[in-house]
Protein backbone atom coordinates (compact mmCIF):
# COMPACT_ATOMS: atom_id res chain seq x y z
CA UNK A 1 0.00 0.00 0.00
CA UNK A 2 1.76 2.92 -1.05
CA UNK A 3 1.04 6.49 0.25
CA UNK A 4 1.24 9.17 -2.27
CA UNK A 5 1.43 13.04 -1.16
CA UNK A 6 -0.46 15.35 -3.48
CA UNK A 7 1.23 18.45 -1.73
CA UNK A 8 3.77 19.47 -4.64
CA UNK A 9 1.81 19.19 -7.27
CA UNK A 10 -1.57 20.92 -5.89
CA UNK A 11 -2.95 23.63 -7.40
CA UNK A 12 -4.81 25.50 -4.97
CA UNK A 13 -4.90 29.04 -5.97
CA UNK A 14 -6.70 31.89 -4.06
CA UNK A 15 -9.55 33.94 -5.02
CA UNK A 16 -8.32 37.70 -5.60
CA UNK A 17 -10.33 40.80 -6.38
CA UNK A 18 -8.62 41.10 -10.08
CA UNK A 19 -10.40 41.04 -12.91
CA UNK A 20 -9.53 37.47 -14.87
CA UNK A 21 -8.05 38.09 -18.66
CA UNK A 22 -9.92 36.77 -21.18
CA UNK A 23 -10.09 37.36 -24.93
CA UNK A 24 -10.93 40.88 -25.54
CA UNK A 25 -14.34 41.39 -25.32
CA UNK A 26 -14.84 44.30 -27.36
CA UNK A 27 -17.32 42.38 -29.90
CA UNK A 28 -21.22 42.43 -30.08
CA UNK A 29 -22.94 40.37 -27.53
CA UNK A 30 -25.31 37.96 -29.37
CA UNK A 31 -28.58 39.84 -29.41
CA UNK A 32 -32.06 38.22 -27.59
CA UNK A 33 -35.08 39.67 -27.09
CA UNK A 34 -35.58 42.35 -24.29
CA UNK A 35 -36.66 41.93 -21.01
CA UNK A 36 -40.33 43.23 -20.24
CA UNK A 37 -39.21 44.96 -16.95
CA UNK A 38 -36.65 46.66 -18.93
CA UNK A 39 -38.91 49.40 -19.40
CA UNK A 40 -39.85 52.53 -17.30
CA UNK A 41 -38.29 54.07 -14.24
CA UNK A 42 -35.81 51.27 -12.50
CA UNK A 43 -35.34 50.42 -8.81
CA UNK A 44 -32.00 49.29 -7.66
CA UNK A 45 -33.24 46.27 -7.20
CA UNK A 46 -34.27 45.84 -10.57
CA UNK A 47 -30.88 47.15 -11.62
CA UNK A 48 -29.40 44.55 -10.04
CA UNK A 49 -31.69 41.56 -11.36
CA UNK A 50 -31.45 42.66 -14.56
CA UNK A 51 -27.26 42.96 -14.79
CA UNK A 52 -26.95 39.92 -12.92
CA UNK A 53 -29.71 38.01 -15.43
CA UNK A 54 -27.57 39.30 -18.43
CA UNK A 55 -24.21 38.67 -16.89
CA UNK A 56 -24.93 35.07 -15.98
CA UNK A 57 -26.52 34.22 -19.01
CA UNK A 58 -24.34 31.32 -20.57
CA UNK A 59 -22.33 32.56 -23.21
CA UNK A 60 -23.91 29.70 -26.38
CA UNK A 61 -26.85 32.02 -25.37
CA UNK A 62 -28.56 35.29 -26.46
CA UNK A 63 -27.87 37.94 -24.38
CA UNK A 64 -31.05 38.79 -22.49
CA UNK A 65 -31.54 41.83 -23.55
CA UNK A 66 -31.04 43.53 -27.16
CA UNK A 67 -28.99 47.10 -28.09
CA UNK A 68 -32.06 49.41 -26.93
CA UNK A 69 -32.50 47.98 -23.53
CA UNK A 70 -28.58 47.65 -23.21
CA UNK A 71 -28.46 51.58 -23.73
CA UNK A 72 -31.10 52.36 -21.30
CA UNK A 73 -29.26 50.44 -18.90
CA UNK A 74 -25.78 50.68 -19.23
CA UNK A 75 -24.30 54.07 -21.18
CA UNK A 76 -21.91 53.22 -24.04
CA UNK A 77 -18.13 54.51 -23.74
CA UNK A 78 -16.39 56.20 -26.95
CA UNK A 79 -15.45 52.73 -28.15
CA UNK A 80 -17.75 50.37 -26.63
CA UNK A 81 -21.12 49.51 -27.17
CA UNK A 82 -23.35 49.42 -24.44
CA UNK A 83 -23.47 45.62 -24.87
CA UNK A 84 -19.89 44.97 -25.61
CA UNK A 85 -19.32 46.99 -21.97
CA UNK A 86 -21.84 44.20 -20.54
CA UNK A 87 -20.03 41.88 -22.29
CA UNK A 88 -16.88 42.49 -20.54
CA UNK A 89 -19.09 41.59 -17.34
CA UNK A 90 -20.43 38.25 -18.77
CA UNK A 91 -17.31 36.84 -19.87
CA UNK A 92 -15.21 37.50 -16.49
CA UNK A 93 -18.07 36.21 -14.92
CA UNK A 94 -17.65 32.76 -16.46
CA UNK A 95 -13.00 32.71 -17.08
CA UNK A 96 -13.29 33.56 -12.73
CA UNK A 97 -15.28 30.33 -11.93
CA UNK A 98 -13.57 28.47 -14.44
CA UNK A 99 -10.34 29.16 -13.04
CA UNK A 100 -11.41 27.52 -9.59
CA UNK A 101 -13.10 24.53 -11.13
CA UNK A 102 -10.01 24.73 -12.52
CA UNK A 103 -8.06 24.72 -9.74
CA UNK A 104 -9.93 22.53 -8.03
CA UNK A 105 -9.78 19.90 -10.98
CA UNK A 106 -6.46 20.28 -12.30
CA UNK A 107 -6.10 16.25 -13.41
CA UNK A 108 -10.17 16.04 -15.20
CA UNK A 109 -8.40 19.22 -16.88
CA UNK A 110 -5.85 17.66 -18.21
CA UNK A 111 -7.76 14.40 -19.02
CA UNK A 112 -10.77 15.86 -21.22
CA UNK A 113 -8.84 18.83 -22.57
CA UNK A 114 -9.29 22.02 -22.29
CA UNK A 115 -12.37 22.41 -24.84
CA UNK A 116 -14.19 19.51 -23.27
CA UNK A 117 -13.33 20.82 -19.55
CA UNK A 118 -14.45 24.45 -20.57
CA UNK A 119 -17.85 23.19 -21.67
CA UNK A 120 -18.40 21.18 -18.45
CA UNK A 121 -16.88 24.24 -16.10
CA UNK A 122 -19.94 26.27 -18.24
CA UNK A 123 -22.69 23.60 -18.12
CA UNK A 124 -21.81 23.45 -14.13
CA UNK A 125 -21.74 27.11 -13.29
CA UNK A 126 -24.95 27.44 -15.26
CA UNK A 127 -26.50 25.02 -13.21
CA UNK A 128 -24.97 25.34 -9.83
CA UNK A 129 -24.09 29.38 -9.06
CA UNK A 130 -21.99 30.07 -6.38
CA UNK A 131 -24.23 31.22 -3.62
CA UNK A 132 -21.70 31.87 -0.72
CA UNK A 133 -18.96 34.38 -0.02
CA UNK A 134 -16.43 32.06 -0.39
CA UNK A 135 -15.54 29.74 -3.41
CA UNK A 136 -13.67 27.30 -1.11
CA UNK A 137 -17.14 24.92 -1.78
CA UNK A 138 -18.20 26.12 -5.28
CA UNK A 139 -16.81 22.77 -6.85
CA UNK A 140 -18.57 20.46 -4.28
CA UNK A 141 -21.06 18.99 -6.96
CA UNK A 142 -18.31 18.48 -10.32
CA UNK A 143 -18.81 14.68 -9.33
CA UNK A 144 -22.70 14.34 -9.39
CA UNK A 145 -22.56 16.26 -12.33
CA UNK A 146 -19.58 14.64 -14.42
CA UNK A 147 -21.86 11.75 -13.46
CA UNK A 148 -24.45 12.88 -15.71
CA UNK A 149 -22.64 15.02 -18.27
CA UNK A 150 -22.83 13.97 -22.37
CA UNK A 151 -19.32 13.24 -22.36
CA UNK A 152 -17.70 9.91 -23.61
CA UNK A 153 -16.05 8.44 -19.95
CA UNK A 154 -19.15 9.94 -17.51
CA UNK A 155 -18.65 7.26 -14.77
CA UNK A 156 -14.74 7.89 -15.02
CA UNK A 157 -14.89 12.02 -15.13
CA UNK A 158 -17.10 11.58 -12.13
CA UNK A 159 -14.80 8.96 -10.39
CA UNK A 160 -11.72 11.31 -11.10
CA UNK A 161 -13.43 14.50 -9.95
CA UNK A 162 -14.46 12.97 -6.48
CA UNK A 163 -10.57 11.71 -5.95
CA UNK A 164 -9.46 15.44 -6.70
CA UNK A 165 -12.56 17.22 -4.71
CA UNK A 166 -11.68 14.59 -1.52
CA UNK A 167 -8.12 16.02 -1.93
CA UNK A 168 -9.44 19.63 -1.72
CA UNK A 169 -12.03 18.40 1.70
CA UNK A 170 -8.57 17.05 3.13
CA UNK A 171 -7.06 20.71 2.36
CA UNK A 172 -9.88 22.25 4.17
CA UNK A 173 -10.39 19.81 7.07
CA UNK A 174 -9.31 20.62 11.00
CA UNK A 175 -5.83 19.80 11.35
CA UNK A 176 -4.71 17.49 14.33
CA UNK A 177 -1.83 15.63 15.50
CA UNK A 178 -1.32 11.95 14.63
CA UNK A 179 -1.92 9.13 16.63
CA UNK A 180 1.60 7.63 17.67
CA UNK A 181 2.73 3.92 18.22
CA UNK A 182 3.77 5.14 22.00
CA UNK A 183 0.08 6.57 22.16
CA UNK A 184 -0.80 3.36 22.42
CA UNK A 185 1.76 1.25 24.27
CA UNK A 186 0.48 3.78 26.83
CA UNK A 187 -3.01 1.73 26.95
CA UNK A 188 -2.69 -2.00 29.18
CA UNK A 189 -2.70 -4.70 25.81
CA UNK A 190 -5.45 -6.61 27.88
CA UNK A 191 -7.71 -2.87 27.08
CA UNK A 192 -6.64 -2.90 23.63
CA UNK A 193 -9.76 -4.96 22.22
CA UNK A 194 -12.00 -2.41 23.82
CA UNK A 195 -10.46 1.20 22.78
CA UNK A 196 -12.23 3.57 19.72
CA UNK A 197 -9.69 5.42 17.67
CA UNK A 198 -10.51 8.95 17.16
CA UNK A 199 -9.96 9.51 13.14
CA UNK A 200 -8.12 11.76 11.92
CA UNK A 201 -10.50 14.76 10.87
CA UNK A 202 -9.15 15.08 7.35
CA UNK A 203 -9.81 11.33 7.18
CA UNK A 204 -12.22 10.63 4.22
CA UNK A 205 -12.37 6.36 2.80
CA UNK A 206 -13.57 6.80 -0.97
CA UNK A 207 -14.49 3.92 -2.94
CA UNK A 208 -14.21 4.22 -6.90
CA UNK A 209 -15.30 2.01 -9.91
CA UNK A 210 -12.56 2.82 -11.47
CA UNK A 211 -8.65 3.13 -10.66
CA UNK A 212 -8.42 6.70 -10.59
CA UNK A 213 -5.72 6.47 -7.91
CA UNK A 214 -2.95 5.12 -10.10
CA UNK A 215 -4.76 7.40 -12.78
CA UNK A 216 -4.20 10.69 -10.86
CA UNK A 217 -0.63 9.55 -9.70
CA UNK A 218 0.45 8.87 -13.52
CA UNK A 219 -0.49 12.27 -14.36
CA UNK A 220 1.04 13.91 -11.40
CA UNK A 221 4.35 11.88 -13.07
CA UNK A 222 3.79 14.47 -15.85
CA UNK A 223 2.62 10.80 -17.93
CA UNK A 224 -0.55 10.98 -20.00
CA UNK A 225 -2.31 7.26 -18.81
CA UNK A 226 -4.85 5.77 -21.43
CA UNK A 227 -7.92 6.16 -19.43
CA UNK A 228 -8.62 2.59 -17.38
CA UNK A 229 -11.13 -0.09 -17.71
CA UNK A 230 -13.42 -0.09 -14.53
CA UNK A 231 -11.60 -1.51 -11.38
CA UNK A 232 -12.91 -1.00 -7.87
CA UNK A 233 -10.64 0.71 -5.64
CA UNK A 234 -10.58 2.66 -2.02
CA UNK A 235 -8.40 5.36 -1.49
CA UNK A 236 -7.84 6.89 1.95
CA UNK A 237 -7.27 10.78 1.53
CA UNK A 238 -6.18 12.42 4.61
CA UNK A 239 -3.80 14.98 5.54
CA UNK A 240 -0.88 15.46 8.17
CA UNK A 241 0.72 19.11 8.72
CA UNK A 242 0.89 20.20 5.02
CA UNK A 243 0.73 17.19 3.30
CA UNK A 244 -2.69 15.51 1.81
CA UNK A 245 -2.16 11.85 1.38
CA UNK A 246 -3.67 9.27 -0.96
CA UNK A 247 -3.18 5.72 0.48
CA UNK A 248 -4.91 2.62 -1.53
CA UNK A 249 -6.52 0.59 0.67
CA UNK A 250 -7.03 -3.62 0.33
CA UNK A 251 -10.81 -4.62 0.85
CA UNK A 252 -10.17 -5.76 3.99
CA UNK A 253 -8.08 -2.47 5.09
CA UNK A 254 -10.51 -0.55 3.96
CA UNK A 255 -13.10 -2.80 5.86
CA UNK A 256 -10.87 -2.02 8.91
CA UNK A 257 -10.36 1.61 8.69
CA UNK A 258 -13.88 2.34 8.08
CA UNK A 259 -14.96 0.48 11.28
CA UNK A 260 -12.25 2.23 13.42
CA UNK A 261 -13.41 5.40 11.39
CA UNK A 262 -17.21 4.62 12.30
CA UNK A 263 -15.91 4.32 16.38
CA UNK A 264 -15.96 0.62 16.43
CA UNK A 265 -14.08 -0.80 19.07
CA UNK A 266 -10.40 -2.20 17.78
CA UNK A 267 -11.77 -6.17 18.96
CA UNK A 268 -14.88 -5.24 17.18
CA UNK A 269 -13.12 -4.23 14.04
CA UNK A 270 -10.40 -6.92 13.77
CA UNK A 271 -13.21 -9.71 13.80
CA UNK A 272 -14.62 -8.07 11.27
CA UNK A 273 -11.36 -8.11 9.25
CA UNK A 274 -10.92 -11.56 9.97
CA UNK A 275 -14.22 -12.80 8.75
CA UNK A 276 -13.81 -11.86 5.91
CA UNK A 277 -10.23 -13.84 5.62
CA UNK A 278 -12.08 -16.72 4.77
CA UNK A 279 -9.24 -19.85 4.11
CA UNK A 280 -6.57 -18.02 5.34
CA UNK A 281 -4.93 -19.68 8.59
CA UNK A 282 -5.73 -18.58 11.34
CA UNK A 283 -1.96 -17.39 12.85
CA UNK A 284 -1.62 -15.66 9.08
CA UNK A 285 -4.61 -14.19 9.44
CA UNK A 286 -3.45 -12.36 12.82
CA UNK A 287 -0.31 -11.56 11.45
CA UNK A 288 -1.85 -9.68 8.47
CA UNK A 289 -4.59 -7.79 10.79
CA UNK A 290 -1.78 -6.39 13.15
CA UNK A 291 0.29 -4.95 10.00
CA UNK A 292 -2.72 -3.74 8.65
CA UNK A 293 -3.73 -1.84 11.20
CA UNK A 294 0.20 -0.76 12.29
CA UNK A 295 0.25 0.24 9.06
CA UNK A 296 -3.46 2.69 9.16
CA UNK A 297 -1.45 4.23 12.61
CA UNK A 298 2.09 4.51 11.31
CA UNK A 299 0.21 6.33 8.38
CA UNK A 300 -1.12 9.20 10.14
CA UNK A 301 -5.40 7.95 10.05
CA UNK A 302 -5.79 8.28 13.30
CA UNK A 303 -5.60 10.96 15.54
CA UNK A 304 -6.11 9.65 19.31
CA UNK A 305 -7.97 7.11 21.21
CA UNK A 306 -11.73 7.89 22.57
CA UNK A 307 -11.34 8.39 26.20
CA UNK B 1 -2.56 60.34 10.44
CA UNK B 2 -6.02 59.48 8.97
CA UNK B 3 -8.82 60.13 11.63
CA UNK B 4 -9.63 56.89 12.10
CA UNK B 5 -6.00 56.72 14.34
CA UNK B 6 -5.16 53.52 11.69
CA UNK B 7 -1.39 52.85 12.00
CA UNK B 8 0.91 53.51 8.76
CA UNK B 9 2.39 49.68 7.96
CA UNK B 10 4.51 51.14 5.66
CA UNK B 11 4.46 48.98 2.72
CA UNK B 12 3.00 45.76 2.21
CA UNK B 13 2.21 42.46 -0.36
CA UNK B 14 -1.11 40.91 -1.10
CA UNK B 15 -0.12 37.36 0.51
CA UNK B 16 -0.62 34.90 -2.01
CA UNK B 17 0.02 31.08 -2.11
CA UNK B 18 2.59 30.88 -4.02
CA UNK B 19 4.64 32.94 -1.98
CA UNK B 20 4.02 30.53 1.54
CA UNK B 21 6.58 28.62 1.38
CA UNK B 22 9.62 31.84 0.92
CA UNK B 23 7.99 34.23 3.32
CA UNK B 24 8.20 31.30 6.11
CA UNK B 25 11.19 29.69 5.44
CA UNK B 26 13.12 33.66 4.84
CA UNK B 27 11.20 35.88 6.51
CA UNK B 28 11.75 38.43 4.21
CA UNK B 29 11.71 42.38 5.62
CA UNK B 30 8.11 42.86 4.18
CA UNK B 31 5.98 46.13 6.51
CA UNK B 32 2.80 44.18 6.37
CA UNK B 33 0.62 41.39 4.62
CA UNK B 34 -2.83 42.18 2.82
CA UNK B 35 -5.37 38.94 2.78
CA UNK B 36 -8.18 38.17 0.26
CA UNK B 37 -10.38 37.11 3.16
CA UNK B 38 -12.85 34.93 1.55
CA UNK B 39 -9.67 32.61 0.88
CA UNK B 40 -9.28 31.62 4.62
CA UNK B 41 -13.77 31.45 4.98
CA UNK B 42 -15.27 28.18 4.90
CA UNK B 43 -11.98 26.55 5.55
CA UNK B 44 -10.66 24.81 9.04
CA UNK B 45 -7.31 23.39 7.99
CA UNK B 46 -4.18 24.49 5.68
CA UNK B 47 -5.16 27.94 4.37
CA UNK B 48 -5.64 28.86 8.23
CA UNK B 49 -2.52 26.98 9.60
CA UNK B 50 -0.53 28.93 6.53
CA UNK B 51 -1.81 32.45 7.96
CA UNK B 52 -1.19 31.51 11.41
CA UNK B 53 1.86 31.36 10.81
CA UNK B 54 2.07 33.99 9.06
CA UNK B 55 0.30 36.23 11.02
CA UNK B 56 2.84 35.25 14.17
CA UNK B 57 4.97 37.10 12.63
CA UNK B 58 3.66 40.06 10.22
CA UNK B 59 0.91 42.61 10.57
CA UNK B 60 -2.08 41.66 8.80
CA UNK B 61 -5.02 43.30 7.03
CA UNK B 62 -7.90 41.93 5.69
CA UNK B 63 -9.43 42.81 2.19
CA UNK B 64 -12.52 41.10 1.38
CA UNK B 65 -14.29 40.76 -2.14
CA UNK B 66 -17.80 39.47 -0.50
CA UNK B 67 -19.73 42.17 1.74
CA UNK B 68 -21.72 42.96 -1.63
CA UNK B 69 -22.05 46.35 0.55
CA UNK B 70 -24.15 47.27 -2.85
CA UNK B 71 -26.61 44.53 -3.13
CA UNK B 72 -30.17 44.92 -2.54
CA UNK B 73 -30.26 41.43 -0.88
CA UNK B 74 -30.19 41.44 3.05
CA UNK B 75 -26.73 42.07 4.11
CA UNK B 76 -25.31 38.36 5.16
CA UNK B 77 -24.89 38.30 8.67
CA UNK B 78 -23.42 35.02 8.67
CA UNK B 79 -20.07 36.42 6.53
CA UNK B 80 -19.85 39.05 9.01
CA UNK B 81 -19.51 36.59 11.95
CA UNK B 82 -17.06 34.56 10.00
CA UNK B 83 -15.06 38.30 8.98
CA UNK B 84 -15.08 39.31 12.71
CA UNK B 85 -13.88 35.94 13.72
CA UNK B 86 -11.35 35.62 11.38
CA UNK B 87 -10.18 39.22 12.18
CA UNK B 88 -10.23 38.39 15.86
CA UNK B 89 -8.01 35.19 15.03
CA UNK B 90 -5.60 36.91 13.04
CA UNK B 91 -5.20 40.34 14.92
CA UNK B 92 -6.08 42.05 11.77
CA UNK B 93 -5.42 45.74 11.42
CA UNK B 94 -8.62 46.75 9.92
CA UNK B 95 -11.30 45.65 7.19
CA UNK B 96 -11.70 45.99 3.99
CA UNK B 97 -14.02 45.50 0.95
CA UNK B 98 -15.17 47.53 -2.16
CA UNK B 99 -18.11 49.80 -3.57
CA UNK B 100 -19.78 47.28 -5.63
CA UNK B 101 -22.15 44.32 -5.60
CA UNK B 102 -21.57 40.96 -5.88
CA UNK B 103 -24.79 39.37 -6.49
CA UNK B 104 -28.44 39.70 -5.75
CA UNK B 105 -31.43 37.05 -4.76
CA UNK B 106 -28.50 34.75 -3.02
CA UNK B 107 -26.54 34.72 -6.22
CA UNK B 108 -23.10 35.52 -5.57
CA UNK B 109 -21.05 36.67 -9.37
CA UNK B 110 -17.64 36.97 -7.24
CA UNK B 111 -17.54 39.60 -9.61
CA UNK B 112 -17.50 43.23 -8.27
CA UNK B 113 -20.46 45.07 -10.03
CA UNK B 114 -20.73 48.79 -10.62
CA UNK B 115 -23.67 50.67 -8.57
CA UNK B 116 -25.92 53.19 -10.30
CA UNK B 117 -24.30 56.95 -8.48
CA UNK B 118 -28.11 57.61 -7.84
CA UNK B 119 -29.56 59.12 -4.74
CA UNK B 120 -31.47 55.41 -4.17
CA UNK B 121 -27.84 53.62 -4.30
CA UNK B 122 -26.10 56.22 -1.84
CA UNK B 123 -28.93 56.35 1.15
CA UNK B 124 -29.04 52.10 0.83
CA UNK B 125 -25.45 52.30 0.86
CA UNK B 126 -24.93 54.03 3.76
CA UNK B 127 -27.80 51.95 5.96
CA UNK B 128 -26.16 49.13 5.18
CA UNK B 129 -22.14 50.62 5.58
CA UNK B 130 -23.59 51.74 9.45
CA UNK B 131 -25.09 48.15 9.80
CA UNK B 132 -21.52 46.16 8.69
CA UNK B 133 -19.67 48.26 11.17
CA UNK B 134 -21.99 48.17 13.93
CA UNK B 135 -21.76 44.56 13.95
CA UNK B 136 -17.96 44.32 13.16
CA UNK B 137 -17.44 47.31 16.06
CA UNK B 138 -15.14 49.27 13.95
CA UNK B 139 -14.90 51.41 10.40
CA UNK B 140 -14.20 49.54 7.07
CA UNK B 141 -12.30 50.77 4.55
CA UNK B 142 -13.93 50.19 1.55
CA UNK B 143 -12.10 50.51 -2.43
CA UNK B 144 -12.94 52.39 -5.26
CA UNK B 145 -13.11 49.63 -7.89
CA UNK B 146 -11.77 49.27 -11.62
CA UNK B 147 -15.14 49.35 -13.42
CA UNK B 148 -15.75 48.78 -17.25
CA UNK B 149 -19.49 49.98 -17.28
CA UNK B 150 -21.42 53.10 -16.45
CA UNK B 151 -24.82 52.23 -15.45
CA UNK B 152 -27.44 55.18 -16.49
CA UNK B 153 -28.87 57.31 -14.55
CA UNK B 154 -26.32 58.45 -12.47
CA UNK B 155 -27.09 61.62 -10.56
CA UNK B 156 -23.18 62.29 -9.33
CA UNK B 157 -19.48 60.94 -10.76
CA UNK B 158 -18.45 57.82 -8.54
CA UNK B 159 -15.89 59.96 -6.63
CA UNK B 160 -18.35 62.02 -5.27
CA UNK B 161 -20.37 59.47 -4.36
CA UNK B 162 -17.28 57.64 -2.46
CA UNK B 163 -16.75 61.06 -0.73
CA UNK B 164 -20.64 61.69 0.48
CA UNK B 165 -20.81 57.79 1.47
CA UNK B 166 -17.48 57.97 3.43
CA UNK B 167 -18.96 61.44 5.11
CA UNK B 168 -22.78 59.78 5.44
CA UNK B 169 -21.08 56.69 7.02
CA UNK B 170 -18.54 57.56 9.09
CA UNK B 171 -16.55 55.03 6.89
CA UNK B 172 -12.51 54.70 6.25
CA UNK B 173 -11.50 54.91 2.50
CA UNK B 174 -9.04 52.51 0.63
CA UNK B 175 -7.73 54.42 -2.25
CA UNK B 176 -6.78 51.76 -5.48
CA UNK B 177 -4.57 54.58 -7.32
CA UNK B 178 -4.84 51.57 -10.73
CA UNK B 179 -8.80 51.58 -10.24
CA UNK B 180 -8.60 55.21 -10.55
CA UNK B 181 -6.36 54.96 -13.84
CA UNK B 182 -8.55 52.00 -15.15
CA UNK B 183 -11.47 53.88 -14.71
CA UNK B 184 -10.54 57.02 -15.43
CA UNK B 185 -9.47 55.26 -19.42
CA UNK B 186 -12.62 53.24 -19.75
CA UNK B 187 -14.76 56.01 -18.87
CA UNK B 188 -13.24 59.34 -20.31
CA UNK B 189 -12.67 61.21 -17.00
CA UNK B 190 -9.58 62.81 -15.48
CA UNK B 191 -8.03 60.71 -12.60
CA UNK B 192 -6.93 64.03 -10.53
CA UNK B 193 -10.32 64.68 -10.64
CA UNK B 194 -10.91 61.73 -8.71
CA UNK B 195 -8.12 62.90 -6.15
CA UNK B 196 -9.48 66.06 -5.61
CA UNK B 197 -11.97 65.05 -4.14
CA UNK B 198 -11.40 62.13 -2.19
CA UNK B 199 -11.90 63.21 1.67
CA UNK B 200 -7.76 62.29 2.72
CA UNK B 201 -8.47 61.87 6.19
CA UNK B 202 -10.55 59.46 5.54
CA UNK B 203 -8.15 57.40 3.32
CA UNK B 204 -6.57 54.69 5.11
CA UNK B 205 -4.50 53.05 2.94
CA UNK B 206 -3.89 52.88 -0.88
CA UNK B 207 -3.65 50.13 -3.42
CA UNK B 208 -1.47 49.86 -6.61
CA UNK B 209 -1.32 47.12 -9.11
CA UNK B 210 -0.76 46.49 -12.79
CA UNK B 211 -2.92 46.31 -15.57
CA UNK B 212 -3.82 44.86 -18.70
CA UNK B 213 -4.62 47.34 -21.85
CA UNK B 214 -6.87 46.31 -24.71
CA UNK B 215 -7.00 49.92 -26.26
CA UNK B 216 -10.57 49.93 -25.97
CA UNK B 217 -10.63 49.22 -22.65
CA UNK B 218 -8.30 48.22 -19.80
CA UNK B 219 -8.63 45.66 -17.41
CA UNK B 220 -7.76 45.63 -13.55
CA UNK B 221 -6.16 42.58 -13.97
CA UNK B 222 -3.20 42.41 -11.38
CA UNK B 223 -0.78 41.27 -13.70
CA UNK B 224 3.06 42.61 -14.48
CA UNK B 225 4.67 45.80 -13.08
CA UNK B 226 3.00 49.25 -12.54
CA UNK B 227 3.12 51.47 -15.38
CA UNK B 228 4.38 54.66 -14.97
CA UNK B 229 1.10 57.44 -14.86
CA UNK B 230 -0.07 54.88 -11.91
CA UNK B 231 3.02 55.37 -10.07
CA UNK B 232 2.67 59.18 -10.56
CA UNK B 233 -0.77 59.30 -9.13
CA UNK B 234 0.24 57.36 -6.11
CA UNK B 235 2.60 59.48 -5.38
CA UNK B 236 0.01 62.45 -5.85
CA UNK B 237 -2.26 59.93 -3.36
CA UNK B 238 0.56 59.59 -0.78
CA UNK B 239 1.33 63.00 -0.35
CA UNK B 240 -2.13 64.37 0.02
CA UNK B 241 -2.80 61.44 2.66
CA UNK B 242 0.64 61.86 4.84
CA UNK B 243 1.69 58.47 6.35
CA UNK B 244 -0.76 55.96 5.10
CA UNK B 245 0.00 52.57 4.29
CA UNK B 246 0.82 51.38 0.76
CA UNK B 247 0.10 48.12 -0.89
CA UNK B 248 0.77 46.12 -4.21
CA UNK B 249 -1.45 43.55 -5.45
CA UNK B 250 -0.54 40.92 -8.35
CA UNK B 251 -2.99 38.15 -8.74
CA UNK B 252 -2.17 37.05 -12.19
CA UNK B 253 1.15 35.34 -13.55
CA UNK B 254 2.88 35.78 -9.92
CA UNK B 255 6.10 35.65 -10.18
CA UNK B 256 8.90 34.94 -7.58
CA UNK B 257 8.55 36.81 -4.08
CA UNK B 258 11.54 39.16 -4.92
CA UNK B 259 10.44 40.58 -8.19
CA UNK B 260 6.86 41.39 -6.26
CA UNK B 261 8.69 42.98 -3.27
CA UNK B 262 11.28 44.61 -5.64
CA UNK B 263 7.95 46.19 -7.50
CA UNK B 264 6.70 47.14 -3.93
CA UNK B 265 9.54 49.04 -2.80
CA UNK B 266 9.34 50.86 -6.02
CA UNK B 267 6.89 52.89 -4.04
CA UNK B 268 9.72 53.82 -1.27
CA UNK B 269 11.85 55.15 -3.96
CA UNK B 270 8.84 57.00 -5.23
CA UNK B 271 7.43 58.66 -2.38
CA UNK B 272 11.20 60.11 -0.90
CA UNK B 273 11.46 61.64 -4.49
CA UNK B 274 7.74 62.93 -4.40
CA UNK B 275 8.12 63.94 -1.13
Amino acid sequence: MKRESTTDALGLHERASATPEHAPANREARVGSAPGWASGELSLRSHQEWFLAVIMTPEHEPAPVDSTSAGRLVTPSSTLSSLARLEIYRRSYQARLIECLADDYPVLQATLGEETFEGLCRAYIDKHPSTEPSLNRFGRHMADFCRNHPFSEPDFAADLAALEWAVVLAIHAPTAPPLTAQDLARIPIESWPEIRLVPNPSLGVHAFDYPVNAYLSARRRGEAPALPVARHCSVAVYRTEQSVWRLELTPPMATLVESLSRGETLGGSLSLVAAQLDGVPEAEAAQNVTTWFSHAVSSGLFSGIRS
Amino acid sequence: MNRFGLADLGIGLGLRTVHYAHILEQRPAVDWFEIISENYLETSGRPLDFLDAIAEHYPIVMHGVSLSIGSTDPLNREYLRQLRELRDRVKARWVSDHLCWTGVASRNSHDLLPMPYTEEALAHVVSRMKQAQDFLGAPIALENPSTYAELSGASMPEWEFLARLAELADCAILLDVNNVYVSAHNHGFDPALYLDAMPFDRVVQLHVAGHTDHGTHIIDSHIGPVVEPVWELLALAHRRAAGVPILLEWDAEIPAFEVVHREALRARELIGEAL
